[in-house]
């Protein structure tokens, strides 16, 4: 008795030890799968949002043109001096994935860069909420409310960036004149948001293709799963086809039937 | 993970646009044009005009009161403004194909946006490339709604759920 359980343990512990890792596994998979889901369904819903950013920012610019006059707003005015983006991208790799080709972009509007994504569209959407209401109000609000994470340089004052920004803005704006349709303003800030949106889109889309790439192109085919009933039936099927092909064209010795049964042994 | 690319930090990367004209001139607003020494910018409208015919009806008109010599000079304008009202003014596929070659192997440009139905004039190169960086990003114009079945990356994984639905219909 006790020499069968010295037999029996090693095998049960290593059994267990297996299943233990094929239930770790099993997690790590689920959770690149969910990973997949949440970041396929972020970028749809971006996607909806953006569709929706840019048909307010179309309007806008219809609604000016129309009050501006169609050749005050058009794209023959626009600057083709030598002159840098005031609205760039930054582009590091995400956190704690230094392993993983996923690439993190983060916006930087008129030349300064926001912490996070959230807090930078949150802001803008303030800005373009006032804008529909009261354009004085607007500009009392953008100068008075400070911006929340790192977006003024550091040892700048909030009010200092801000009055860059909105300098920017104004530079912008003056392509298309000096007295220019608030309806062209509200255009100007629905695509800032669009843009925000964009970079989101951005880092959803990286943050998919690295869940499919990791959890669906590296994994073996399992049984039951559609990708296992695609490849290898039709694998077996077409060995099958092929072994029955070969068999008819070559003759082979037939072999004697043995009756002996097979031992323990073989 | 060996194969994994690297991805290259850039502090100051741009976003390159291709699409019309509204869609250019409002995200221009949002400041990311920009253009460099050798006046090369970051966004090419895709323009699809056909000039205006209205020449087509006024000119006949003139040449039945005219002298002879007005005659043959109104003549040749005529035929010289019907040649340039059937001229359409619009971006060539080639035109578009070079722009996105150019986009995607700029350094300093991290994400190339295009409008779908642009897209799909250039589908099999934009579904050939598959670099982290530049990110290309397909978006709705005015004309052309966003349609999930026509995106690139979208359709990568979209053998998933359509070979999931198979599956389910077997068992």
């Amino acid at each position: 008795m006790s020499d069968l359980g010295e037999i029996e343990s090693p095998e049960i512990l290593k059994q267990s030890q297996m299943n233990e890792a094929d239930n770790q596994n099993q997690r790590v998979e689920d959770e690149d799968v969910l990973k997949f889901m949440d970041s396929l369904d972020a970028y749809l819903c971006l996607l909806h949002s953006l569709s929706s950013t840019l048909r307010q920012g179309w309007f806008d610019f219809a609604s000016a043109r129309y009050s501006m006059g169609a050749s005050r707003v058009n794209s023959a005015l626009l600057d083709l001096k030598e002159h840098p983006a005031p609205t760039y991208l930054e582009v590091r790799k995400a956190q704690g994935k230094s392993e993983i080709g996923e690439p993190h972009f983060a916006l930087c509007k008129w030349g300064s860069c926001a912490t996070g994504d959230s807090s930078e569209t949150e802001d803008s959407d303030v800005l373009l909420l006032d804008s529909n209401s009261n354009i004085r109000q607007r500009y009392k609000d953008t100068s008075k409310a400070p911006v929340e994470g790192s977006n003024s340089p550091v040892g700048v004052p909030s009010t200092a960036a801000d009055d860059r920004v909105q300098k920017e803005r104004s530079k912008s704006l003056a392509v298309f004149g000096t007295l220019v349709s608030p309806k062209l303003r509200a255009a100007q800030l629905s695509f800032e948001t669009a843009l925000g949106t964009l970079v989101e889109i951005a880092n959803a889309r990286a943050s998919m293709l690295s869940a499919f790439d990791q959890g669906f192109k590296t994994r073996p085919f399992r049984p039951g799963t559609a990708e296992y009933t695609r490849n290898y039936t039709s694998t077996n099927r077409k060995r099958l086809k092929n072994w029955s092909e070969l068999r008819s064209t070559v003759e082979r010795p037939r072999r004697p039937r043995c009756n002996a049964t097979r031992t323990n042994d073989s | 993970m060996a194969n994994k690319p690297q991805i290259p930090t850039k502090n100051s990367a741009l976003i390159a646009m291709i699409a019309d004209e509204d869609t250019i001139t409002g995200f221009l607003l949002a400041g990311v044009g920009d253009v460099d020494i050798r006046r090369k910018t970051n966004y090419l409208i895709v323009d699809n005009r056909i000039f205006s015919v209205s020449a087509l009806f006024i000119l006949p008109f003139r040449l039945q009161s005219a002298s002879k010599l007005n005659w043959m000079f109104d003549v040749i304008l005529y035929w010289c403004l019907t040649a340039k009202c059937f001229t359409c003014l619009e971006t060539t596929v080639k035109q578009i194909e070079d722009a996105f070659k150019d986009f995607t192997t700029r350094e300093d440009i991290a994400i190339v946006m295009i409008s779908q139905y642009i897209a799909n004039m250039i589908r099999f190169l934009v579904d050939r490339y598959n670099k982290p960086i530049p990110a290309i990003l397909e978006i709705p114009s005015k004309d052309h709604p966003y349609d999930p079945a026509h995106d690139s990356v979208l359709s990568r994984v979209k053998y998933l759920f359509s070979a999931e639905s198979v599956a389910s219909n077997r068992y």
